[in-house]
């Protein structure tokens, strides 16, 4: 056993103590911990062959697989960070992930690779029945005869825990999508915590509904690898599939966003019949899930306890609500993670009475290392503690931009964003992405874009537009270009098309007027 | 009476212009999921939607992505349905 460091570290020490245990499970396949180790040194051989080094950025652009899983951890063997893109992405949201983090070598599904430039890229490991382009200039490998040859383990990049380990790419208020710069430390630590507080043994089996390219999601991965327990790759979240994985691989464990639980309450009937007894624990985050949807999952699922929580992939987890307080309501996000301090501060930076609404501030070693590329944003978001002692630099604390508050008794609760962020389906999207999107249609000259309260969704996008003169677009043509070019939960639900939209006198769109008029 | 294949698809091709795509065209054996043009949530709303249409009721474990991955296999399942006597009307 060796200390945990590194996300390779969690990997090692699992595979010692039981290589035969299966690791992953997909399909009607199962890998053991020994496979994984064994995979993740063939292709960390490949990509030092192909010239990676320490702190380079890997791009991972495929569905949910085994192949996904190795990846990640071959580039961490090698000594660089892995990049997840969300495989419902398009090329140009794909694209500006790819140049943002200046990715150069990437792994990925050939129908995805094939509709990007080759030309940006040194090479690439596919996943498919042939290279996705002829020529382009890079170097083309197949992944399936990398991962047929076995790697002596001998290769491994020595780094430390503070070394960048992965970017993770989510939406802020404002602008494109912006990378978060993770070390290992954080993943590692995050894991550590997360495995703690709902006390994940190697006896689990915990079902990976959520994409990889989330800090929630790649969570799953990492506590499993953590504890050495079982993680299931599931790709389909629909009734049917759901409940029979749940079943079939008698899952203990089910991480998941507010859209998912209506989707298992479909199954409510055979939930009541035949109840999920090995199901030990749900986790919600990503929003709230609504007041009745929370009673129905409690009556749905006896044997089973509900982890409310909060996070925000700047700090990755910062609360959870431990099933037997779950009687606080759906609003109750709980208290801090362990090893975090959770502040709530007003506008001034003093903290919040009780009661009182403030911003959720968090201190702790899941704090990232900042915002890739962007010291700006980096530097709004990630400041000095308040509270650093005397004559010492100050270690930097997440500026979260929720609006929380505290009972009596120390539980928070969430009263809302400050700002202009928009959260669907448990997607950080930004107003200018959507908007961004419909101007590039070429049709239209100015488009607003905000969220409005939703059930199911948590908000969703409306966007309305101005056309430009001489062009005459449909809503039904604005929608169809937006679904070819964006991924589902970037398409506005409502779409409305306005010729005089309301100005500011500064001569900008007057946002909220605009709002005001349309979120009826 | 089974519902012609033909009928559903027809259907099923209005629904996702008007909830999903717009004016794009969307060949029959088009990866409905597998491109992700249908959200889960989007699907269960479809079923609602097929189950009113033609009076068939869906099982929760019919509404999997191998019955879902196309136009052609929604109208195979929905077929199938009025054929084994499982629907309504």
């Amino acid at each position: 056993m060796r200390p945990e460091f590194t996300l390779h570290d969690l990997l090692s020490n699992s595979t010692e103590r039981d290589p035969g245990k299966a690791a992953i499970m997909e399909g009607a396949a199962s890998y053991t911990y020994a496979d994984l180790s064994a995979s993740a040194d063939a292709l960390c051989e490949a990509l030092l062959r192909e010239g990676v080094r320490r702190g380079d950025r890997v791009g991972i652009y495929m569905e949910k697989s085994w192949e996904s899983v190795v990846a990640m951890l071959a580039v961490s063997r090698a000594g660089a960070a892995f990049v997840n893109i969300n495989p419902l992405l398009k090329a140009p949201q794909a694209q500006h992930i790819i140049g943002d983090a200046g990715i150069q070598v990437m792994v990925g599904d050939l129908n995805k690779l094939s509709s990007l430039d080759p030309s940006t890229f040194r090479s690439v490991f596919y996943r498919g029945a042939a290279a996705p382009w002829q020529g382009g200039g890079c170097s083309v490998l197949a992944l399936d005869g990398v991962l047929a040859g076995s790697g002596d383990g001998g290769a491994a990049v020595a780094v430390t825990e503070l070394d960048l380990a992965a970017i993770i790419y989510t939406s802020g208020s404002t602008g494109l999508p912006k990378g978060v710069a993770v070390s290992h430390r954080n993943l590692v630590a995050g894991a550590q915590i997360v495995s703690t507080y709902v006390e994940n043994t190697s006896g689990d089996r915990i079902l990976s509904v959520l994409p990889f390219s989330f800090d929630y999601g790649l969570s799953q991965l990492t506590t499993a690898l953590r504890v050495g327990a079982t993680l299931v790759l599931q790709r389909s979240s629909l009734p049917g599939d759901l409940l029979r994985s749940l079943r079939q691989h008698r899952i203990t464990g089910l991480a998941g966003v507010p859209p998912l639980w209506p989707l298992l309450l479909q199954s409510r009937d055979s939930l009541r019949d035949e109840p999920l007894t090995e199901l030990r624990y749900i986790t919600n985050s990503g929003g709230r899930i609504p007041g009745p949807q929370l009673e129905e999952l409690r009556s749905c699922l006896p044997h089973t306890g509900i982890y409310l929580m909060y996070g925000l992939t700047e700090a990755f987890r910062s609360t959870y609500l431990p099933p037997e307080e779950i009687g606080r309501g759906p609003d109750c996000i709980g208290k801090a993670i362990p090893d975090t301090d959770i502040w709530i501060l007003d506008a001034s930076g003093h903290e919040c009475t009780s009661g009182e609404a403030g911003e959720l501030v968090h201190r702790g070693p899941t704090v990232a290392l900042g915002y890739w590329g962007n010291r700006e944003a980096t530097e709004a978001v990630f400041r000095p503690s308040p509270v650093s002692p005397l004559g010492l630099n100050a270690e930097k604390v997440v500026h979260s931009g929720d609006l929380v508050r505290r009972d009596d008794n120390g539980y928070l609760y969430f009263v809302g964003r400050r700002d202009e962020l928009i959260k669907t389906q448990g997607y950080r999207v930004s107003p200018t992405e959507v908007e961004e999107l419909l101007v590039s249609s070429g049709k239209v000259r100015e488009a607003c874009a905000f969220g409005v309260a939703d059930a199911e969704l948590g908000q969703q996008i409306v966007a309305v537009v101005s056309l430009k003169e001489g062009h005459n677009a449909t809503v039904e043509e604005l929608r169809a270009f937006c679904v070819e070019n964006a991924p589902p939960y970037l398409v506005p639900r409502a779409l409305c098309i306005h010729d005089d939209l309301p100005k500011a006198p500064s001569g900008k769109l007057d946002r909220q007027a605009i709002k005001n008029a349309y979120s009826a | 009476m089974a519902v012609e294949l033909e009928v559903v698809a027809k259907e099923v091709r209005g629904w996702l212009r008007h909830n999903v795509v717009g004016e794009r065209q969307i060949p029959d054996d088009y990866g409905l999921i597998d491109e992700g043009l249908l959200t889960s949530l989007q699907t269960v709303e479809l079923v609602l939607f097929l189950e009113e249409k033609f009076g068939v009721s869906i099982d929760e474990d019919e509404v999997s992505e191998d019955n879902f991955r196309s136009i052609s296999a929604i109208a195979a399942l929905v077929s199938s349905k009025k054929e084994s006597g499982d629907g309504a009307a």
